[in-house]
This record gives structure tokens, C-alpha cells and sequence, in this order.
């Protein structure tokens, strides 16, 4: 059975049993991926998927029921599934489903047709010799990997929505282990762009001397310091906050932005976009997971916070209009928020600019443990860094095994100065997240 | 149920294996999962999902090939085999795959099937969970729950004759608590699971859950900030042994090991902890949340000693990186589901019971930390460099647990932390969460007794 043969198997199954309000929404996606190791692939794999929710209006509550088994029976068992998780549903929030009629802004960029799997081994064996070639030092446990994605969204409702729209990625990874006097250091570089346009070369370059950077670090001295946030790690922190930008998160009482809209609530050399159109971009979004236009937006105008992102509840609620950005985590998940190319606005400063009233301080080129490190509901944040002592006006010392410490709406205000250049990290579903370089009054640092 | 007879899956291994493979496997799945929330006092939202869909893998010397499909039917299959096939190019002849079905047996049994019970009665366990939470204490200002279950059937077969199933069920309740005041916001949070049934609920309280979260929260409302810099700290059990997921666990895996990208590489037989330290991955305890009877690749579960009295015993093995190092799967290889090619995993990992008693190892802390309650963490195995996050943490003045601080992570290197771990205490407990990695997001055990490291970076401001 198809998606047309499965998406009529659900209507009927719908209206036979008594279903007026519903909404069908799925994705449709492959992903294949070559991975190398010494001088040949090592690992070949190729993922074809599909998945099909069906989110019913029962008695004014919405109700969910998700497969990836398409048959007559299913469907069955799908909608009296779905109308009994919607009697589960306690909430008063008015939930209904949105109706056709939206004008949607064209896309830009189209999502890429998917590479043949040759040009996908070529680049990964392409990388990998770059990177042993790129160094002396460079060791056996080097890997280069390269993956293509497309996905594709269908919304289809009762209220005369049909939706599809197609997303892609292509990205490369170069994690480079070099080995000197008995230790072992890594460093890692990616590109996501088409793949024709990816620079074997300047990809394992970049990751070897990323590694070699490391080679002889110390610790950082337990202080106060300025630091500057290297772009792909402001990002970083974005993706892991995001959160706070949320109506919903807001309305339960989860973020401290709250009611906060129209307030100084960041640096005013902080301006913050988010962009289903951001050029160039395989992954751009017309509609979000309701159905609704998507538009570009400032979330944060020079320091002061213009709007939270809304889905259709959240902006029922708060008296508003949609922002468009309702999202789902997987065609299973409930309707929630997400932004789309999230990003700082970039600055006019240099590399060097930054560095230059940042003397003594550190550039923190890696943060880990993201995930557990920090807390959107409190903002608070303590992170395992590794990074440069700025010197001289330049990224002189390297230093690891330190922490930066602090709290995410304190940093938004400490922000001095941003880069002239956004670097976006890997896009997850049609989500990334990006900013410049840029320069922190002072943070927590604890080391030796 | 997934019904792919002993006949089609040998027809895929076949087709799967005309390329020249010396290895082929058939994984197939059928999940059901449902996740029921709440936020202010009400349900409001049932996540409800059918995953199902096979992964063939093929292997040739070191090499693997893999691919997945949704499509369950023997089309679906075929097309599958047939695209790693055609990904090796030499043909070779092939005798035809016999299988053998085989029963390994359950050592996890279930009472109370959470798919035979009403959403209702799962909804009243989590509505108890949070009122519980909400009713601590008036500065709660939010609690968020979620009851989970999931019921995973696979069918394995393989190249060697292998042909057999499992089904594995688990249940788990999360509560996040948010406590408010003077413009703050702090959190607590506990989840408890089992892989059982909804009996889980016999052994663990609903109100428990609640009042564990609530009580961090609000605790943590009236706490300073955490001080910065090397400290000696005191880790509790439970979700503390995440100190040994991190510092050791990952390093263990043969997936970092037999590309050399590990710390422990090589190393075999040498004193790489403490000599008090003795830890444990046991794949095979009862109904505990990161056990199996068999593993992804169709190997019984096992009890593996990694570190005896400080010495590296084992690591964990599967079959690909086992081809790679010369060694024999541990029945490590996990996967999240059919859409990733298995690798070595860590099961119910913990730090034994040690010869130190608890009250000696706070008593002999002048000045320090006391981290009573953890958060996940995360390494770079290739330097060893980890980090955790401690969400509970308090003082110890003068041997004494004194007032509570902030959370804040700690930092180190393994093989530093791993020798730095000097008392050892008699309270083993285990506590559950979810490892992402390579092939995915798993169902793992962390645990220990409380240990006392002498030295480690601890990340306050």
C-alpha cells in the first residue's frame, strides 16, 4: 500500500467512524552514508523510512496515533487509537486544525537531488587521504564520513489542506586523530553543502589542524575571564536554549521569558533571526507542521525581544497570530515549537577585532556535554571547554580540561561584540542554528 | 507480531550474501511505544507509535554494508538484501543459508503487560506522580510528567543459521519539577524504569517520584552557587556511576577500541584504576532497565567483569569490531531500533560494592563536595576527557555535609579520575537513563556505591 492508498484507507476509516476534524501528516525519507577507515569505506549504510500520524479533533481534544505499517487494518486500529488517546486528554487548551487558504512564499533554494553513492565514496576516500597526507602525526583511527538526507513532509486535512514539501543535506566529517610522544589528540571539521561544492582538502585540513592545536595544552587558571564564544559554539548554546524562545515553554511556566516580549532583554548588538528561508538552504520551509506560512522574523531587534515563536494553541492562547512555527520531533511527535535557520545577526567586528579587548582571556573553540550541562527552565550552564588563552591579540596557548560556567540570559547581556561572519551547525529535521564569533564581558572559568 | 517465516528470511540471506559477503544478518522489528504527559495538573498529550521495519547487514572482512526499510513484506526485504548486495561488487557462489530457530528463553518475565491496560489507569500512576510533586511544597510552580512504555519484538537471523526472536518490555516515569521565587527558576527531576510491566509500580512509588523531584527543585531554589575550581568530591550512588559511564564505560566499547580510538587501547591486563575498583556490565539482571536476553545481533546476554581490583579485564565486544580486534562478541551489540546498524553497547554497567564505609568517606573530607544527585555526561574516548553534570550538589565542611550548592559539571580525564577514585563505599545502587551514541538512543543502567575522588576539575562559578 502507498501513501495515497494509505492516506484514503484513513479518511474512510476516519469518517466511518465518526471523525470530522483530522489531520494527516507524514514524512518520507532516505539517508545513506559512507564512513572510512584507514584508506578504505569501512562502512556503507542506506536508510529508506516512512511514517504516517493521523491527529484527530475528538470532543475538542486532539488525539494521536502514529505507524509505519500501511494496510486497511491498521488505519482501522490507527483512528479508534487516536480518538482514545484524545479522551485521555485533560488540557483546556482549544486545539483545532488549520484551513487552507494561506499564501505561501515560494522557495528560494530547491532541496538538492540526491548524489549518486560513487560521489559519496569518492569525497569520504578523498577526505580521509587529505587527512593522513595533511600531517605527519595524523594516525590509524582517523575517519572521514560523508552522508546525504531528504525527507519529504505531507500534510493532508479535513479543513482542505494538502501539503508536501521536500528537504535535503549533504554534509562531510573529517575526525582526525594525530598521535605524538605516546598521546592521542582529535579534532573534527564538517561541511554541509551540496557535494560537489565540499573541499576534501580543506575539510581534512582544517580538522588535522584543529587536532595538532591541541598538542601540549594546559589547563586554565580558576578565574574570571573575557571570553569569546567561537561561532559553531555560540550556536551550540543557541540549540541547547532555544527553548526559552518558546511560547509553549513560556506558557507552562517554563521559560523566564514569560511575558517579557518589548523588554531589553539582550546586548543591543544582539539581534536574533529565524529564517524558513535562509538562502542557499536545501532545508527551506513554506509551511510548519500545521499547515501554517512560515515568514522570517527578529526574535531578539537590538537587544530587545520582539516576539516569542507561537504555534497555533500557543497564539490562540496569547491572543496573537501563528509565528509558523509549529514543528513536530518525527512524524510520531505531537505538535510542538522549532525555529528553522535560528541565527545572530552577524556584526562588523574581525577575528581580530574581537581578540583585541579580549586580551588575556580565552576563545573557547569546544564545548561538550551540551545535553546535561545546561538547563533551559533556569538558563544555568556549566560546560567542558576546550580553547585558546588570547595573547597578544591572537589565540596564543592552547588550554582543555577547563569549564565556563554561567547563566544564558545573564550571557545574552554581557555580549560586548559580534563577528562578521554566521557559521551554522548540522541541521536536525529542517532545524539549525548559527551565529558569528562573539565576545563575552566575563564568564566563570574553572581549571587548575 | 512480526511474521517473517524461516523460509523468506533464508531467501533474503541469500540475496543478501550473492554479492560475496561473508556474513549476513536479517534484524527485523515491531515497537510499539506510547508516552503519556501532563503539565499544570492535566494530560496533555498521548504519543502513541507503531516503528516497524527490518535492517539487513552484510559483512566482508571488516567491511560492513547496511541498509533498512520500512516495508516489512517480502518485497520490502528482497529490495533491501538486493542494495547491500549490489554495493560489493565480486560474485560469489553461495551453498544457500540454513536456518536453525532457536529459543534462548526469558529471563525477564512481565506480569502486568502495559499494552493490556487502559491508558486511563497509566494516566491515574502519573496524575499521582505529579500531584505529589505540585503539593511539596508551595514554591512549586510547574511539574511536568510523562509515563512511558515500550514493547519491542525482533527476529534475528544470520548467515550461521541462526533463527530466533525476543520481546522486550519496559515501563518508566519521569517528573520534572520547577520551583520558583525572586525571579529564579530551579529544577529537579527523577525517572525511574524497569524493563517490566506496570508491576514496576509495586517496587516504585508514584509519590516518591514526585516528592524526589519536588524536593530538588526546592532545595536547589535556596541553594548558592557551586565554587569553582579542583576539588575532592564525595559522588552518591545511582545515577553517580555515571562518572564511570563516562570516565571508563565508552572507552571500553570495542567501537572506540579496535580503531584505536581509545585511551584503553592495548591495554589489556595493566592496572588502569584504583586498585579498589572493580566494575561490572551485566546485560543479564532481571527485569533491570538496560537487560536483554539476547542482543541485537542475536548474542545471549552477559556478565562481564571490565575491572577487577583495578586491572582491565574486558572490553565490550561486538561482532563487527570483535572481526577487527580477534575477539568473540560479548553480546554487546545494540542498536535503537532497525534503522541503525548494531554496535557495542554498555548494558547495567557499575563500580562494585568497595571496602569503605560510608560515614569514613564524608568524614574524611575537610573541605569538598558532596554530589547527591547527577545528570547524564558525556566523553571524547579518544582523549579520555569527560564531563557530567551534578544537579544536587552540597558542601562538606570539616567532614560534615554542610549547606546545598548548585549544579555545576565535573570534568576529567579517565584514565586521571579512574586512578583518583580512592574510597570506595558499601551502598550500591543502580539508577537508570538513556546512552546516546553511534547506534543510537538505548535503554542503560549507571550505578555505584558512594566512591570519594580525590581530585577532579568541578566546573562552579
Amino acid at each position: 500500500m502507498n501513501y495515497e492508498e494509505m492516506k484514503q484507507a484513513l479518511i474512510e476509516a476516519a469518517e466511518a467512524a465518526g471523525v470530522r476534524e483530522y489531520e494527516i501528516y507524514s514524512e518520507e525519507s532516505s539517508a545513506q552514508s559512507v564512513e572510512t577507515y584507514l584508506h578504505e569505506i569501512s562502512q556503507f549504510s542506506s536508510e529508506t523510512g516512512f511514517g504516517i500520524c493521523l491527529r484527530c479533533i475528538w470532543n475538542g481534544k486532539p488525539g494521536y496515533a502514529a505507524t509505519e505499517v500501511c494496510s486497511k487494518e491498521e488505519a482501522a486500529r490507527l483512528v479508534s487509537a487516536a480518538i482514545a488517546n484524545a479522551e485521555l486528554i485533560e488540557s483546556a487548551d482549544e486545539v483545532s486544525l488549520h484551513e487552507a487558504g494561506d499564501t505561501y512564499e515560494e522557495k528560494t533554494t530547491q532541496a538538492e537531488e540526491t548524489a549518486p553513492t560513487k560521489d559519496l565514496i569518492r569525497l569520504a576516500l578523498a577526505c580521509q587521504e587529505a587527512a593522513y597526507a595533511a600531517d605527519e602525526r595524523v594516525a590509524d583511527g582517523t575517519q572521514s564520513a560523508v552522508m546525504v538526507t531528504e525527507k519529504t513532509v505531507r500534510i493532508y486535512n479535513s479543513r482542505g489542506l494538502d501539503l508536501k514539501n521536500r528537504i535535503s543535506g549533504s554534509a562531510a566529517y573529517v575526525s582526525a586523530i594525530v598521535k605524538q610522544d605516546g598521546s592521542m589528540y582529535d579534532g573534527m571539521e564538517y561541511r554541509f553543502a551540496p557535494i560537489p561544492e565540499i573541499s576534501a582538502d580543506e575539510t581534512a585540513r582544517e580538522a588535522v589542524e584543529r587536532a595538532v592545536s591541541t598538542i601540549g595544552a594546559g589547563t586554565a587558571a580558576t578565574g574570571r575571564y573575557p571570553v569569546v564564544l567561537k561561532d559553531t559554539q555560540m550556536g551550540a548554546l543557541l540549540r541547547s536554549f532555544f527553548e526559552v524562545f518558546s511560547a509553549e515553554n513560556a506558557q507552562k511556566g517554563l521559560s523566564l521569558l514569560r511575558g517579557r516580549e518589548g523588554e531589553n532583554i539582550a546586548a543591543e548588538c544582539l539581534t536574533l533571526v529565524d529564517d524558513p528561508f535562509y538562502p542557499g538552504y536545501p532545508a527551506q520551509q513554506p509551511f510548519d507542521a500545521e499547515g501554517v506560512a512560515t515568514r522570517k522574523k527578529n526574535v531578539i531587534e537590538k537587544g530587545v525581544l520582539r516576539t516569542l515563536l507561537h504555534n497555533r494553541k500557543t497564539a490562540a492562547k496569547a491572543k496573537a497570530a501563528s509565528t509558523g512555527n509549529a514543528a513536530r520531533a518525527g512524524y510520531a511527535g505531537a505538535v510542538t515549537i522549532a525555529p528553522y535557520s535560528f541565527y545572530i545577526e552577524p556584526g562588523t567586528q574581525t577575528q581580530e577585532e574581537l581578540f583585541a579587548k579580549a586580551e588575556g582571556g580565552i576563545y573557547v573553540t569546544q564545548l561538550q556535554g551540551l545535553h546535561a550541562g545546561t538547563n533551559a527552565v533556569t538558563g544555568d550552564f556549566s560546560l567542558e571547554c576546550r580553547g585558546f588563552v588570547i595573547e597578544g591579540g591572537r589565540a596564543a596557548r592552547p588550554v582543555q580540561s577547563f569549564t565556563i560556567a554561567g547563566n544564558f540570559f545573564e550571557l545574552l547581556k554581557k555580549i560586548e561584540a559580534v563577528g562578521n561572519e554566521v557559521k551554522f551547525g548540522v541541521p536536525r529535521g529542517g532545524t539549525r542554528y548559527g551565529a558569528p564569533c562573539v565576545r563575552v564581558s566575563e564568564m566563570a572559568v574553572a581549571g587548575e | 507480531m512480526i511474521e517473517i517465516a524461516k523460509e523468506l528470511a533464508q531467501e533474503v540471506l541469500d540475496a543478501a550474501l550473492a554479492s560475496g559477503a561473508d556474513f549476513a544478518e536479517l534484524y527485523a522489528e515491531d515497537t510499539r511505544q506510547n508516552r503519556i504527559s501532563m503539565v499544570d495538573s492535566g494530560i496533555d498529550a498521548v504519543q502513541d507509535q507503531r516503528k516497524a521495519g527490518a535492517g539487513v547487514r552484510i559483512l566482508k572482512g571488516t567491511r560492513s554494508v547496511y541498509a533498512s526499510t520500512a516495508l516489512l513484506t517480502r518485497e520490502g526485504l528482497l529490495a533491501c538484501a538486493k542494495r547491500v548486495a549490489d554495493t560489493l561488487d565480486s560474485v560469489r557462489e553461495n551453498d544457500g543459508v540454513r536456518l536453525d530457530e532457536r529459543i534462548f528463553g526469558d529471563v525477564h518475565p512481565i506480569r502486568i503487560v502495559p499494552s493490556s491496560v487502559q491508558g486511563a489507569r497509566k494516566a491515574d500512576l502519573l496524575r499521582e506522580a505529579c500531584y505529589a510533586a505540585r503539593e511539596y511544597h508551595e514554591e512549586i510552580s510547574q511539574v511536568q510528567g510523562s509515563i512511558l512504555d515500550v514493547d519491542r519484538r525482533i527476529l534475528i537471523a544470520n548467515s550461521e543459521g541462526l533463527y530466533t526472536t525476543d520481546r522486550q518490555i519496559r515501563t518508566r516515569i519521569s517528573v520534572n519539577a520547577v520551583a520558583s521565587g525572586g525571579g529564579e527558576n530551579q529544577s529537579g527531576y527523577y525517572a525511574p524504569g524497569r524493563r517490566m510491566g506496570l508491576e514496576m509500580f509495586e517496587l516504585i512509588s508514584p509519590k516518591e517520584v514526585g516528592r524526589k523531584a519536588a524536593r530538588q527543585a526546592v532545595t536547589m531554589l535556596h541553594a548558592g552557587y557551586c565554587p569553582a575550581g579542583k576539588m575532592t568530591v564525595a559522588i552518591e550512588n545511582g545515577f553517580g556511576g555515571v562518572i564511570f559511564h563516562e570516565a571508563c564505560g565508552h572507552s571500553l566499547e570495542a567501537s572506540a577500541v579496535s580503531m584505536g580510538q581509545s585511551q584503553f587501547a592495548g591495554k589489556l591486563g595493566q592496572q588502569i584504576a584504583n586498585s579498589k575498583l572493580t566494575a561490572i556490565d551485566d546485560g543479564t539482571i532481571p527485569n533491570a532497565w538496560g537487560s536483554m536476553n539476547i542482543d541485537d545481533e542475536g548474542v545471549p546476554a552477559q556478565k562481564k567483569i571490565l575491572i577487577e581490583n583495578g586491572i582491565l579485564k574486558s572490553y565490550m565486544v561486538d561482532r563487527l569490531n570483535g572481526r577487527r580486534m580477534g575477539l568473540p562478541s560479548t553480546g554487546s551489540g545494540r542498536r535503537q531500533d532497525y534503522t541503525f546498524e548494531p554496535t557495542s553497547r554498555m548494558t547495567n554497567t557499575y563500580i562494585a560494592n568497595g571496602p569503605d564505609r560510608n560515614e569514613d568517606i564524608i568524614a574524611s573530607i575537610e573541605y569538598g563536595l558532596y554530589a547527591k544527585s547527577m545528570g547524564g555526561g558525556s566523553v571524547n574516548p579518544v582523549t579520555g576527557e569527560f564531563n557530567f553534570a551534578v544537579t544536587e550538589g552540597y558542601l562538606i565542611r570539616g567532614g560534615r555535609i554542610a549547606e546545598p550548592v548548585r549544579g555545576a559539571s565535573l570534568i576529567g580525564k579517565g584514565s586521571e579520575v579512574l586512578m583518583n577514585i580512592d574510597m570506595i563505599g558499601q551502598n550500591l545502587m543502580t539508577a537508570q537513563g538513556m546512552c546516546g551514541a553511534a547506534s543510537g538512543s538505548i535503554p542503560t543502567d549507571v550505578g555505584q556505591p558512594l566512591i570519594r575522588v580525590s581530585s577532579i576539575t568541578v566546573g562552579g562559578r
